[in-house]
């Protein structure tokens, strides 16, 4: 943009803190013609006086130097376009709440800041909306209680709904369940199976389409316009999708591997999905011989919660014991039920059900670990640490095994693994590599045919797990999300829950992918960047096929050519800027976020000489929490250091190492980033940005100490949103450090 | 290594326990709040949360030599504070029942007094309509007249022209040895079994007297946060009862002094009935007042619904509770009418007080009466497993120190 135009806020007690005018000096040195200042630029006159300002000058740059960008947004946003770029200077925050009022370092922050923000606008460009044609069907994959809820839902909002059901029938495990867990008031008795009169509500829907003993051969294009292509038993049929629902459920876990449980020593070792069965035909009965048990001995977290098997709680087994309990009670009120568990896990309102269940004569429960079942003749439960005494046998007819769920998933990064290992094994030029990746073709090989999405991404043809085979990403807020944009994921699928949940979650998912259809109608991004409207642009003629985009993408953005080259889509695109900061030939802009134009911001900052002793400190904060963090310390009036300049971005992710040699090479005495906590469980809202942010620098370390510089003069700081009272800390121990290096021995070249 | 202990859950103690009230137990979750709370609960062996699951799973071998339910002095702290409302101090008072039952000799005699809410109608009337045959077939249930030549203070007739004192002799005699033999097999077969839960150190009759001692103060039953109330009622009842104990202990050589101290060169008046102002007097009527107002204290606690703090009253528990109000409100009525009332209405309470008296002493081994031996049983074992624990510290800090 070249014609700016600055507004300064007077209001908040800003222009008692500051001399405005040398702020507006500042601005007009820079080169900005049109400048004002205002008394209070959120309300209507300040608005009207900045629309007129626009207006009379022609401008397509507005410098808003007032609040936040996180305060008043709905105020000031209204004045950007495609067309006009719009950017925040927070002389509020970042200045007067968190630095002495009138002192000349605090001016100098002011000034700074103001010319950065002249410098970011010089470099944002106009763009063009996106508008392409955008397919209102949505994809719900699988046909159980989480996928018939989303089909019911989407439906309802007027989309048309496909659901793509693997089995002969919809309906899922929970269609098989001779009752359901309490649903109601007053919580304490199974209530009848709701998913007949659900299939039939569903099946009637003239928006919904079943296809049963169907599966998914191809899936290409992204959000908005997925291609899908879904063969059944007779043919293959494909259609246009906006949003994906994967419902795939779970399965129980393999009982074969739970020996030491008796299971397979003896037929009258059951899992709890084999008692369903018997419930549902309404017999209670052993296995071997038909006779009806005098005493069932139900074992709770039967390879759960165990390293060896499953580590997690699959969380409605303890409920659904209580409710099979029940049903026995109801069919053989003769029959005795003991239960052992490792602990009674019955969540919410469920409890009174557990209350209900224990109130009924004929139920025994006891905590205590399971050594193992002894099988010859007769069944016998060993226990050991059970409240009943260290060391206890009961003896039972039949045995119950309360196995946990695993998630229907598949591992896309795992297949795509697997492939790219057999097509190194064939024609790998080292003999070596050739040897490696037959072997790790070999360790994948279980993932061989596990598909179930077919996605045509370069990243793999399914969801990315994150734990334990789950597909879930931003688990800390956000669920139903996952790692490829369009395609939400709900139910038993996504973590372990009961039906309650798994309706809940089917409703959730089908309102995000629902939202999702409307935000590619508009050409916008979703969430975490919800309604952004730029896209990256790249500058393909000078790519070097290196990969690193396509590779670090976390949504799988990107596909690539034959030669490698990264083909963009859009509409998958979250804009989190992960690419810009990846490639190396810095080909990858926004047109209101680029390398060029943060190196700018860099550039724009006035560092003074080594002799006046004011460092200069550069400070990337992520947009998501360290930036929120810091807004938060400002609102507790934290006092900050002086030599900081902050620079918001997208994504610690998206940070680029030229930045660093830039602000270097220009004398400023060090680079912070502060980002979210990575690791295992990282709050990073695009998964990896900052530890891929931390790997970069590790890199850049060498070439810091060939140029004679201090490689601690970069450092990157994990800083989740609540940590708001660190940030202050964190900055001055920084700039302390600093100072003990002493100052950039570049000042002043 | 030695087998495995089976558990051997029966579904008919379960059954049994659930119909007199021990439902509640089924609620339990194991959260031990109970024995955090219980101020009486040995730390190396807190009650009552592991007798909660016990009773759940009806395991009764473990339960019914089981020191902690006579250690258990219903205080209900426990009721008060459980998160599920299982009530462990009404469950261990119905275990306490059970338990007596179950050790009692003849165990049909167990039975019958173990479903009292049945049974009481005989119990109560059999010894009445004993006392009224027994009566008929010796003086022809003669009911005396007024005699004139008695005293105000002697009162107006004699007791005796009614039930002459040898009757009273030999069936009270008769019936006390056979109840010596009861409680002894009852007593012997709980002490086996308090004998299975932890190894015991010393005498019996050492551990004996710091026992009786504390039961004389109730200091184990003043820890008891929630049921002061009771506490006091049943010290009275207790001190009472052996006060009225005393008085008729030493009522039999006092009568008989003519011919037990003949060689004694003493002046022996003839006075009975005994006037009003003896001491033996007064010791019985000090007893009744204390047994009148540790009868109503006890009666009190027990009034209104059965909230947690005061637990419920069973069945068992009342049967007890109204034959000792019984026996006190008879005991007094009998004294105070002799005085205001014509003999034939006096001599009625008489024989009620003869037979209420009978029942209390008969049913001793089999009804809630039972816990004065069965309580103090246990006092002593746990003593007796203290000082086995102590002594193993001490060998050991000997073993250390050598």
């Amino acid at each position: 943009m070249d014609k700016l135009g600055v507004f300064l806020c007077s209001g908040c007690g800003i222009g008692d803190a500051l001399d405005l005018g040398a702020v507006d000096k500042a601005a007009r040195e820079r080169g900005c013609k049109t400048t004002l200042t205002n008394p209070c630029l959120c309300a209507e006159e300040g608005l009207q006086a900045i629309r007129d300002a626009v207006a009379s000058g022609s401008l397509n740059g507005i410098l808003i130097c007032a609040c936040s960008e996180r305060a008043k947004a709905q105020a000031f946003d209204g004045l950007k376009s495609n067309e006009i770029g719009l950017y925040r200077v927070s002389l509020r925050e970042q200045v007067i709440w968190t630095h002495p009022a009138g002192h000349e370092d605090t001016q100098a922050l002011a000034e700074d800041l103001v010319r950065m923000g002249l410098a970011r606008l010089e470099k944002t460009k106009p763009f063009k909306l996106l508008e392409d044609s955008i397919a209102d069907t949505v994809l719900v994959v699988g046909g159980g209680r989480a996928g018939l809820e989303a089909a019911r839902t989407a439906s309802a909002l007027g989309h048309p709904v496909i659901v793509v059901e693997k089995g002969d029938r919809i309906g899922g495990r929970l269609a098989a369940q001779v009752s359901i867990l309490p649903e109601r008031p007053p919580y304490d008795q199974p209530q009848p199976n709701p998913m007949p009169g659900l299939i039939a509500a569903v099946e009637a829907d003239a928006n919904v389409t079943i296809l049963t003993a169907a599966s998914i051969a191809k899936i290409t294009g992204q959000p908005g316009q997925f291609e899908v292509c879904v063969a059944t038993a007779s043919a293959e049929q494909t259609f246009r999708a906006g949003a994906i629902v994967q419902a795939t459920g779970a399965r129980p876990y393999d009982a074969r591997k739970l020996a030491h449980l008796g299971y397979g020593a003896s037929p009258d070792v059951v899992t709890s999905h084999e008692l369903e069965a018997m419930l549902a035909a309404g017999k209670v009965e052993r296995p071997s011989d038909h006779s009806t048990p005098n005493r069932i001995v139900f074992i709770q977290c039967a390879g759960s919660r165990d390293p060896q098997h499953l580590p997690y709680c699959s969380s409605e087994c303890c409920s659904q014991t209580l409710r099979q309990v029940a049903e026995v009670r109801r069919i053989a009120p003769a029959v005795e039920s003991a239960v052992v568990y490792k602990d009674m896990r019955t969540p919410g309102l469920l409890e009174h059900f557990y209350l209900g269940v224990q109130a009924s004569s004929g139920v025994m429960m006891t905590r205590g670990e399971v050594a193992k079942v002894e099988a010859n003749g007769k069944l016998s439960v060993h226990l050991s640490s059970s409240l009943l005494g260290d060391q206890a046998a009961i003896d039972t007819d039949l045995v119950v095994l309360a196995v946990g769920m695993v998630p229907n998933s598949a591992d896309g990064v795992a297949i795509r693994a697997l492939h790219d290992a057999r097509t190194r094994a064939q024609t790998s030029e080292s003999e070596a590599q050739r040897k490696e990746s037959a072997e790790l073709a070999e360790k994948l090989a279980d993932h061989e045919g596990t598909e179930i999405l077919n996605l045509e991404y370069r990243q793999g043809p399914d969801l990315p797990t994150l734990r334990y085979g789950f597909p879930d990403s931003h688990f800390i807020c956000f669920p139903y999300e996952t790692r490829r944009t369009g395609i939400y994921a709900a139910g038993t699928l996504r973590a372990p829950m009961d039906a309650v949940e798994a309706a809940e979650d089917g409703c959730g998912a089908a309102l995000k992918a629902v939202q999702c259809v409307a935000a590619a109608r508009r050409g916008e991004a979703v969430h975490p960047r919800a309604g952004e409207r730029t896209v990256p642009d790249f500058a393909l003629q000078r790519c070097t096929q290196c990969k690193r985009c396509t590779e670090e993408c976390p949504f799988g953005t990107l596909n690539e050519d034959q030669k490698g080259t990264p083909q963009f889509y859009s509409l998958r695109c979250r804009r989190c800027g992960i690419c810009l900061g990846s490639c190396p030939e810095r080909i990858v802009s926004f047109p209101d976020y680029s390398v060029d134009m943060v190196a700018t911001m860099i550039k724009a900052m006035k560092v003074p000489e080594d002799f006046e002793e004011k460092p200069r400190i550069v400070a990337m904060l992520c947009e998501n929490d360290a930036y929120p963090a810091l807004d938060a310390a400002a609102a507790r009036r934290v006092q900050l250091n002086p030599w900081v300049r902050v620079i918001p971005v997208r994504c610690l992710g998206s940070f680029n190492i030229v930045w660093v040699a830039e602000a270097l090479s220009r004398g400023i005495d060090g680079v912070i980033l502060i980002g979210c906590k990575y690791g295992d469980d990282y709050q990073c809202h695009y998964m990896h940005g900052s530890e891929l942010a931390n790997t970069r620098l590790g890199n850049v370390g060498e070439t810091l100490q060939r140029l004679a510089l201090e490689p601690e003069r970069v450092k990157v700081v994990e800083l989740s949103h609540e940590e708001f009272h660190r940030i202050s800390t964190v900055l001055d121990e920084y700039a302390a450090e600093l100072e003990e290096m002493g100052p950039n021995p570049l000042k002043g070249f | 290594m030695a087998p495995i202990p089976v558990l051997a859950p029966s579904p008919a103690l379960r059954r049994m326990l659930a119909e007199r009230g021990a439902g509640s137990a089924a609620r339990c979750y194991q959260c031990a709040t109970c024995s955090s709370v219980c101020e009486l609960a040995p730390e190396a062996a807190p009650f009552p949360r592991r007798q909660m699951l016990l009773a759940q799973w009806g395991l009764g071998e473990q339960l019914m030599g089981d020191p902690a339910l006579w250690l258990c002095h219903q205080c209900n702290d426990c009721n008060e504070r459980c998160p599920r409302d299982a009530q462990p101090g009404d469950v261990l008072q119905i275990l306490r029942a059970a338990a007596v039952e179950a050790l009692a000799f003849p165990s049909f005699l167990g039975r019958l007094v173990g479903n009292v809410r049945a049974t009481w109608p005989f119990l109560v009337g059999l010894p009445i309509v004993f006392w009224i045959v027994l009566l008929a077939a010796t003086t022809g249930l003669h009911v005396p007249g007024v005699n004139p030549e008695l005293s105000g203070l002697e009162g107006p007739f004699h007791y005796q022209e009614f039930v002459p004192h040898a009757l009273i002799y030999i069936v009270y005699t008769l019936t006390a040895l056979w109840v010596l033999v009861a409680a002894w097999v009852g007593g012997r077969r709980l002490w086996n079994r308090l004998g299975q839960h932890g190894a015991r150190h010393g005498s019996f009759f050492a551990k004996l007297i710091p026992a009786v001692l504390e039961i004389s103060t109730h200091r184990r039953f003043a820890r008891c946060g929630e049921s002061s109330l009771r506490r006091w009622g049943h010290l009275a009842v207790m001190w009472g009862f052996v006060g009225a104990a005393v008085t008729s202990g030493l009522l039999i050589p006092y009568l008989y002094r003519d011919s037990l101290f003949s060689w004694l060169p003493l002046p022996f008046a003839h006075d009975y009935p005994l006037p009003l102002d003896h001491p033996l007097k007064w010791l019985g009527n000090v007893s009744a007042v204390v047994l009148v107002i540790g009868g109503a204290l006890l009666w009190k606690s027990r009034l209104g619904p059965a909230d947690r703090r005061s637990g419920q009253t069973t069945a068992f528990d009342r049967f007890f509770l109204w034959t000792v109000l019984a026996v006190i409100a008879t005991g007094v009525l009998t004294e105070a009418l002799r005085f205001l009332a014509p003999p034939v209405v006096a001599c009625t309470v008489y024989l009620a007080h003869l037979g209420i008296v009978l029942t209390l002493f008969v049913t001793f081994p089999y009804s809630k009466f039972a816990h004065l031996l069965y309580r103090t049983l246990a006092m002593v074992h746990q003593l007796m497993v203290d000082a086995a624990t102590q002594a193993g510290v001490q060998s050991k800090t000997e073993e250390e120190s050598r």
